[in-house]
C-alpha cells in the first residue's frame, strides 16, 4: 500500500456526524481494502489521539478509538462512536501487510480539530456567606456563577490565604468527589473540612481549626476555573473574611425578631434573626401562611448578611392571625440547624436534638390607628 | 436480548435518559444499578451479560487511563473513572466513566473482558428502570417529598377542601450519590445533600416502586465523650452475610452498624471503631474472605491501604473516649496509590492503582497475599 499515492485527511460531514474522510487511495488500494471483513479492516486501519501514538506503538494491545470505517466512492470515512474534541490532534495509522522486510510498516497521518475562540462570558455572581465575617467552625461556603460550570475544578480554582501575611491555608476545603452543585450546575458548594471542625475528632486534635479565629482570610476563586463550554472565567473573585470565636448553639425562631407590617398594607414582614443564617437554605426554608394553614402567595427575599428575611405578599395583610413556618433543617453559618448543634456536647443538655417537626411561629399584622379628626 | 426476566424486576425495553455516571453497584442477576447525578436518578439496567467463567482468573490491565483515552478519542486528562464493579457471575469489569467535561462531557460504561479489551456497555434500547433521587425530606415532615411553594411562578395548583394551594417538588436541594450497594432486595444509597449538612442513608427497594425510605444515622465519634448526629457517607461495605455496613464519613470516623437496626423513619446509632485522622479521605472500602475469617480494605486519599479483621470490629468497643491508638486494630498494606476496589471472583481483590506520574492501572491480587 504504499504506491505511487498522496493520501489526505480532512474533517467532513458524513451521515450526520463529523467524521475523518481519508482520499487520495488508488484504485487498487480501494478495492482491496474494500473486499476486507469490517474486523480486519479495523486492524488495518486506526484513529488515535496523536499524543497517544507514542504510547499506542509501546503498548501493543492499545484499543483505536471507537468507530467505523465506510468506503464510499474514492474516499474511506471514520465515523467515531465518541465525537472529535476540538483543539485535539488525530492521527491515522495505516499498517500494510508485510513487505520484503516482513515487517509491517506502519504510516501515520494527523490533523487536528480546530478549536473555537470565543472571549470567556461567564464570571462569579456571589459568593456566600455575603456577611463579612466567619464564625472559625464556620462549615459551609456557596460560589454562584453565571453560567453552567464543569465538575472537576473546585479543588484546583478555589483557594483560600490568610489576609495578613497573604500565605495559603491548606487543606482547608474538603476534598469532595463528586462536587456538590446544584441542578443547573451554577451554584458549588464547598465544604470546610468537617473533621477538622468537629472538636475531639482525630483531625481537629492533630491539625485544628481549618480556620484561625483572629486570622482574617480571603476566598479566591481563580479565573482558570471552566465553566460548561469550557472556557475561563472573565476574571478571578475573592472575599475576605475576619475569623470569629465559634458558634454552637441551636438555631431558634424565639430568639428572632419580627417586624410585623400593618393590615391593609403590603409592607414586608421581616424577620431579624440572631445570627447569619445559610443562604441556600433560607432560599426555601422560610414561608407564610395564614390560620387555615394556606400559603399567602408573595414574594420572600433574603436580607444582607443573610440577617433577615422579607416577606412581601402579593395581596394586602389582613386582621387575624399569620404563621410563619420554619424548615427545621434551616442551619447557621457553622452548620448548626433548628434541630441541632453540629457537635453537640453531650454535656449540655440544653443542646440535645429538638424535635424536627417544622417549627410555627404566630403572628399579627398591626392594626394602624386612623388620625383622629381634629 | 436480555438474560434476566425483566417483568420480575419491573423493567422495561427502551434507551435510559443517561445524562451522568458515578457510583455502580450490581443487583440481583447481573443488573446494573448506576447513579447519575446530574440527572439525579438511579438506573437498574440489565447489561446482558451472559459469559461464563471456568474458573477464578485475574485481570491485570496498564494504563488503564491511557487505553481508555486511545478508545474514547481524548487526551488522558479527558477520562474521569468514576467507579468500578464487578460482574457477579461473568466476572467483567465494568467502569463508569465520563469523557471530557462541561457541556461536551459524555457518560460511557465500560465492560472490560477477561483479556482486557475494551467495549461500551450499549444503552440503547436495553432493559431498565429508573427512580429518582431527589434530596429526603425531613423526619415526619408531612409534605414528603414535596414542598409548599408561595407565589405564582413555580410549581402546581391543588386544591384540598376548597383551598387552593401550590406545590413543587423540592429541587433545590440536591442529593449527590457517593456510594451505592445492593443488599437482599434494597439498595442502599449514600449521599452528600449540597445544602444541609446531613447523614442520609436512602434503602431503595428493588424492583423500583417509587417509595424510597429514608434513615437518618446517628453516630457516635471518638470525642471525649460527645456525640454527633450527622455527616455524609463517603464510602460504604456490606459485610458479615449482609448483617453488617461498615461506612466512612467525610470526617473520617469509621462506623459500624448493623443492617437490622435500619428502619424506615427511624435514627440508628453506629459504632465508630476507628478513626482515620487528618487531611485524610477514605475512598472504597472492600471486603473478601481469607481461611475462613472475613477482611475488610479500606482505601485512603492520604493514608496506606488499610486492612480490618471483621472480627476485630465486632469485638471493638464504641469510642467514646479518648485513646491511643484510635480504634479496631487495622494493618497497613504496602500497596500504593489504591483508589477504587472490588472483590474479584472471592479469589482476587481488584484494585486501581495510580503510580507517581498519575498513570492508572488495574491489578489483582490473590486473597491469600493480602
Amino acid at each position: 500500500m504504499t504506491g505511487q499515492r498522496r493520501l489526505e485527511l480532512a474533517w467532513a460531514d458524513y451521515k450526520d456526524s463529523n467524521c475523518l474522510r481519508v482520499c487520495g487511495w488508488t484504485v487498487a488500494e480501494l478495492r482491496e481494502l474494500g473486499d476486507l471483513p469490517g474486523a480486519e479492516l479495523s486492524r488495518r486501519l486506526a484513529i488515535l489521539p496523536s499524543e497517544l501514538v507514542k504510547a499506542g506503538a509501546q503498548m501493543q494491545a492499545l484499543q483505536p478509538l471507537a468507530g467505523r470505517f465506510e468506503i464510499d466512492r474514492d474516499a474511506i470515512y471514520f465515523i467515531p462512536r465518541f465525537p472529535f474534541l476540538e483543539g485535539t490532534s488525530y492521527s491515522l495509522l495505516i499498517e500494510s501487510g508485510p513487505g520484503d522486510s516482513g515487517i509491517n510498516n506502519v504510516e501515520a497521518l494527523t490533523i487536528q480539530l480546530p478549536a473555537r475562540s470565543s472571549p470567556p462570558t461567564t464570571r462569579v455572581v456571589a459568593i456566600y456567606p455575603s456577611a463579612h465575617e466567619l464564625p472559625v467552625n464556620q462549615l459551609k461556603l456557596y460560589v454562584h456563577f453565571s453560567s453552567p460550570m464543569s465538575e472537576g475544578w473546585a479543588a484546583r480554582a478555589v483557594h483560600m490565604r490568610r489576609a495578613d501575611n497573604d500565605e495559603p491555608l491548606e487543606d482547608v476545603f474538603l476534598n469532595m468527589e463528586p462536587e456538590l452543585w446544584d441542578r443547573e450546575r451554577r451554584r458549588l458548594t464547598l465544604l470546610l473540612d468537617p473533621g477538622r471542625i468537629k472538636r475531639g475528632l482525630a483531625p481537629n486534635q492533630e491539625a485544628g481549626y481549618p480556620l484561625i479565629e483572629g486570622v482574617p482570610v480571603v476566598v479566591i476563586i481563580d479565573a482558570a476555573f471552566r465553566d460548561a463550554a469550557g472556557q475561563v472565567l472573565q476574571t478571578g473573585a475573592e472575599r475576605r473574611y475576619n475569623v470569629v470565636p465559634p458558634l454552637r448553639v441551636r438555631v431558634d425562631p424565639k430568639d428572632w425578631q419580627y417586624h410585623c407590617p400593618t393590615v391593609g398594607s403590603r409592607d414586608p414582614l421581616t424577620v431579624e434573626f440572631d445570627r447569619p443564617l445559610d443562604h441556600a437554605l433560607l432560599e426555601h426554608s422560610l414561608w407564610v401562611n395564614d390560620a387555615a394553614g394556606v400559603p399567602l402567595d408573595g414574594r420572600g427575599s433574603i436580607g444582607t448578611g443573610e440577617r433577615y428575611w422579607r416577606f412581601e405578599p402579593q395581596l394586602p395583610w389582613e386582621e387575624g392571625r399569620y404563621v410563619l413556618i420554619v424548615d427545621p433543617r434551616l442551619e447557621d453559618l457553622a452548620g448548626n440547624s433548628v434541630i441541632r448543634v453540629f457537635d453537640r456536647d453531650l454535656m449540655r443538655e440544653e443542646d440535645a436534638p429538638a424535635d424536627a417537626r417544622q417549627v410555627a411561629i404566630d403572628f399579627t399584622c398591626v392594626v394602624s390607628t386612623p388620625a383622629q379628626p381634629l | 436480548m436480555t438474560t434476566v426476566d425483566i417483568s420480575k424486576y419491573g423493567l422495561e425495553v427502551g434507551t435510559p435518559a443517561i445524562k451522568s455516571v458515578g457510583p455502580l453497584a450490581f443487583g440481583p442477576e447481573g443488573i446494573l444499578f448506576v447513579a447519575d447525578n446530574l440527572g439525579a436518578t438511579i438506573f437498574a439496567i440489565d447489561v446482558d451479560d451472559s459469559d461464563s467463567v471456568s474458573e477464578p482468573r485475574p485481570l491485570d490491565v496498564d494504563n488503564i487511563d491511557t487505553r481508555l483515552a486511545a478508545y474514547l478519542g481524548c487526551s488522558r486528562e479527558d477520562v474521569f473513572i468514576r467507579d468500578m464493579a464487578v460482574h457477579p457471575s461473568s466476572q467483567n469489569v465494568y467502569l463508569s466513566v465520563m469523557r471530557g467535561s462541561g457541556s461536551s462531557a459524555m457518560p460511557v460504561l465500560i465492560k472490560i473482558g477477561a483479556d482486557g479489551t475494551l467495549s461500551e456497555v450499549t444503552l440503547e434500547d436495553v432493559p431498565f428502570s429508573q427512580t429518582a433521587i431527589e434530596n429526603a425530606p425531613a423526619q415526619d415532615d408531612e409534605r414528603l417529598d414535596t414542598r409548599l411553594v408561595q407565589g405564582n411562578r413555580e410549581g402546581e395548583v391543588r386544591e384540598r377542601d376548597g383551598v387552593r394551594y401550590r406545590v413543587a417538588r423540592d429541587r433545590l436541594r440536591t442529593a449527590t450519590v457517593t456510594d451505592m450497594a445492593y443488599v437482599d432486595g434494597l439498595l442502599l444509597v449514600a449521599g452528600a445533600s449540597n445544602e444541609e449538612f446531613s447523614s442520609t442513608l436512602r434503602r431503595i427497594p428493588f424492583p423500583f416502586d417509587g417509595n424510597t425510605l429514608t434513615n437518618s444515622l446517628e453516630i457516635f465519634h471518638v470525642s471525649h465523650g460527645k456525640y454527633e448526629t450527622a455527616s455524609p457517607i463517603r464510602t460504604f461495605v456490606p459485610y458479615g452475610g449482609n448483617a453488617s455496613v461498615l461506612a466512612s464519613y467525610t470526617c473520617t470516623p469509621v462506623v459500624h452498624f448493623s443492617l437490622k437496626d435500619l428502619k424506615s423513619e427511624t435514627q440508628i446509632k453506629g459504632r465508630t471503631v476507628a478513626e482515620l485522622g487528618a487531611g485524610n479521605t477514605p475512598i472504597d472500602m472492600v471486603s473478601y474472605m481469607r481461611d475462613g475469617q472475613e477482611y475488610l480494605l479500606v482505601s485512603n486519599a492520604r493514608h496506606p491501604l488499610m486492612k480490618i479483621a471483621c472480627k476485630d470490629i465486632d469485638q471493638q468497643e464504641s469510642l467514646t473516649q479518648p485513646q491511643e491508638p484510635v480504634g479496631v486494630p487495622r494493618q497497613t498494606l504496602p500497596h500504593k496509590g489504591v483508589g477504587h476496589m472490588a472483590n474479584l471472583n472471592g479469589s482476587y481483590v481488584l484494585m486501581m492503582e495510580q503510580d507517581d506520574e498519575g498513570n492508572a492501572s488495574l491489578r489483582s491480587y490473590n486473597i491469600s497475599t493480602l
